[in-house]
């Protein structure tokens, strides 16, 4: 696995577990490459709803709402072009760690509440976006093959940008 | 016949006097016109196409009046949304939506998407 990859897996904590897999881990395919953006948004919608149940801070709700209508629109959009192509999501380490290392920081988000919990929440979100942005522009758009899946990468690279600037912006208004 | 005639000759002068207040409002009627978004003969309507997370190239040579259409292609909602606060326009998925440009150099940004700017000139 190659260094953007490992660090959105230590990111979330498995880095244990992806480095010893790092060794053996042929090239990436657009197979996995959309299993693990698919992976990535559905994680973030998941956090959303998450926000949307235990904030009561009207910027963290918006901010939430945000991320729920966008990260669903790109995996809406991810779910036809694979359909389209023939291609089945390919489930991988990368996209293994991703989901339990998200599991692992609900868990922990669950156990905070009032303005402790935004706090983490945005920060986590600052986080996520920044090591999902440098997996996306280091490793998966250079690796896809094809020219639909890397159109749609880059469109979700300029979309998680905006989104870690929004996340980065609402971490420090609530400080 | 005579009271008949009486009465449609007022109708006349009442119409003639209706007219001429219409006629001298004129200018009123036009610049309330302006102010919503249907296009009249000297308005010109400018696209401003939003696409893959941008805004497009901005039209130039926007007078105040015309209209701005914001074409949004995207799969995601956006905003154009002033700076100074002096609009705030809704820009739902694959839509398109108008409004009417006012004077000014107007320093706008996407509320959703804060990494989307532009900056659009109405002389």
């Amino acid at each position: 696995m190659n260094k953007p990859l490992l660090a959105l897996a230590l990111t979330f904590g498995f880095g244990a577990l992806v480095s010893v897999q790092a060794q053996q881990a042929p090239a990436i395919n657009d197979a996995q490459i959309a299993h693990i953006a698919y992976t990535a948004g559905a994680i973030d919608v998941t956090a959303a709803k998450q926000a949307l149940q235990k904030s009561s801070n009207a910027e963290v709700r918006a901010f939430a709402e945000g991320m729920a209508r966008d990260h669903a629109a790109v995996n809406e959009q991810a779910l036809a072009l694979v359909k389209k192509l023939g291609v089945t999501p390919q489930d991988n380490a990368t996209s293994q760690s991703l989901a339990d290392g998200a599991a692992a920081e609900q868990k922990r988000l669950a156990a905070l509440s009032g303005s402790e919990y935004d706090k983490a929440y945005a920060a986590n979100e600052v986080a996520f976006h920044k090591a999902v942005n440098a997996a996306l522009s280091d490793t998966l758009i250079p690796a896809a093959q094809n020219a639909e899946l890397k159109s749609l990468l880059e469109t979700g690279l300029k979309l998680f940008q905006s989104h870690q600037m929004h996340a980065e912006h609402l971490a420090q208004s609530l400080n | 016949m005579i009271a008949l005639q009486h009465a449609m000759s007022r109708t006349l002068i009442l119409l003639a006097a209706m007219l001429a207040l219409a006629v001298g409002s004129l200018p009123a009627s036009a610049s309330d016109r302006a102010s919503t978004p249907t296009t009249t003969p000297t308005q010109r309507v400018h696209v401003v196409v939003i696409d893959k997370m941008e805004f497009g190239p901005m039209p130039t040579d926007v007078r105040a009046g015309d209209i701005i259409e914001w074409d949004n292609r995207d799969i995601f909602e956006h905003s154009a949304t002033a700076r100074d606060g002096s609009f705030d326009i809704d820009l739902k998925p694959a839509s398109k939506v108008r409004s009417v440009a006012t004077a000014g150099t107007a320093a706008f940004f996407c509320k959703y998407h804060p990494t989307m700017t532009a900056t659009l000139v109405v002389r």
